[in-house]
């Protein structure tokens, strides 16, 4: 199954119901709304589109479609803030 | 060589300077007295150095126990904390810059508060940034806010704590000198600047005022750590102080929508 994890060196702030991820090496900055935020912290450890969907259906009590899920890691890897884990 | 006492926001600098006559290091530094208190920075400037500003691209190399950040009119030789340095430098131009530079990297790394590209006035003992991209009219704002006691023209020095912002007196002017040392504000707003036919004020979102002010600040490292330590800081910024889009004409009658 494939897995995603956040890539290093990066700064989240959290202000309102966004977050503001800083790539403090390459100088970019991504916006998440609160359920990317969401994601993006259990992105610290490895998470499949399964086991992100599990922990947002548990969190908010919602059941989230697979390719929303995969079009968002799709956008994280476009903006270089996750990779494929190893 | 002589040495003397001087203030900057809230800290007490001890300068040492060669004696040059196309130095006037009192611009920056007033004399203060000698209240016996241990400098939170100590500054030795000496002249003579480099050449005439080119560009404002900063080499800055860091060792176990030193920092340096050089540029055509100036370098800078600071111990890892920014307690202590030695500037050298070329003309004036060189040794406003490479203070503002010097006392940014201390109060960043102190995690005492940052410096603003941006003018600010006071009224009502509230103290009002004015901040914008080059040209948006910082100087402008400054000069339709006379007879207001002006605490900056160009970069402002903020305090920031989890309790208060508070915005101190600036040495670093553009075109308005300080008349004298005007008494520290507590920061009412921040108001961004945009040219218009008629004046408007629309409340920021703070996400939206957190992003518009990361490239307002002065900041030469790049960090990791400190770039983490400026996000905080303005974070608590736009979390304890409202940020405004200021449309205004070019007139004194913007103050009418600032309260």
């Amino acid at each position: 199954m494939v897995q995603f994890i956040q890539k290093n060196s990066f700064d989240a702030t959290h202000i309102e119901d966004e977050w503001i991820i800083l790539d403090t090496e390459q100088f970019t900055v991504t916006r998440l709304n609160e359920l990317g935020g969401f994601c993006w912290l259990k992105l610290q450890e490895a998470q499949s589109v399964d086991t992100l969907r599990e922990a947002i259906d548990q969190e908010f009590g919602a059941v989230c479609e697979k390719t929303s899920i995969d079009n968002f890691l799709s956008d994280l890897m476009k903006c270089g803030l996750i990779s494929h884990a190893i | 060589m002589f040495k003397y006492l001087s203030k900057m926001g809230e800290h007490t600098v001890e300068i040492s300077v060669a004696t040059s006559p196309s130095i006037h290091c009192e611009k920056f530094f007033g004399k203060i007295e000698n209240t016996f208190q241990v400098p939170d920075l100590k500054v030795n400037i000496l002249t003579s150095y480099g050449s005439s500003f080119t560009d404002y691209e900063v080499s800055i190399k860091k060792q176990v126990d030193k920092i340096t950040f050089q540029r055509s009119d100036y370098l800078i030789e600071s111990t890892p904390d920014y307690t202590s340095a030695t500037i050298h430098v070329h003309d004036e131009l060189a040794l406003k810059h490479a203070l503002m530079n010097l006392y940014s990297s201390y109060i960043v790394y102190h995690n005492w508060g940052l410096i603003i590209h941006s003018s600010c006035a006071v009224q009502n003992g509230k103290a009002h940034i004015f901040a914008g991209h080059s040209g948006a009219g910082k100087s402008t704002a400054a000069r339709l806010s006379e007879p207001r006691d002006l605490l900056s023209d160009e970069a402002t020095i903020v305090k920031i704590t989890e309790d208060e912002i508070t915005v101190f007196d600036s040495p670093f002017r553009s075109e308005l000198q300080s008349t004298g040392y005007q008494q520290p504000s507590p920061l009412g707003g921040i108001q961004l600047l945009h040219q218009a036919d008629t004046n408007r004020l629309e409340k920021t979102r703070k996400p939206d005022a957190l992003l518009s002010l990361m490239d307002k600040v002065f900041y030469w490292s790049h960090d990791p750590v400190e770039t983490q330590r400026i996000m905080g800081l303005l974070r608590t910024l736009v979390e304890k102080v409202p940020v405004y889009e200021l449309y205004f004409r070019k007139d004194p009658t913007f103050w009418e929508l600032i309260s």
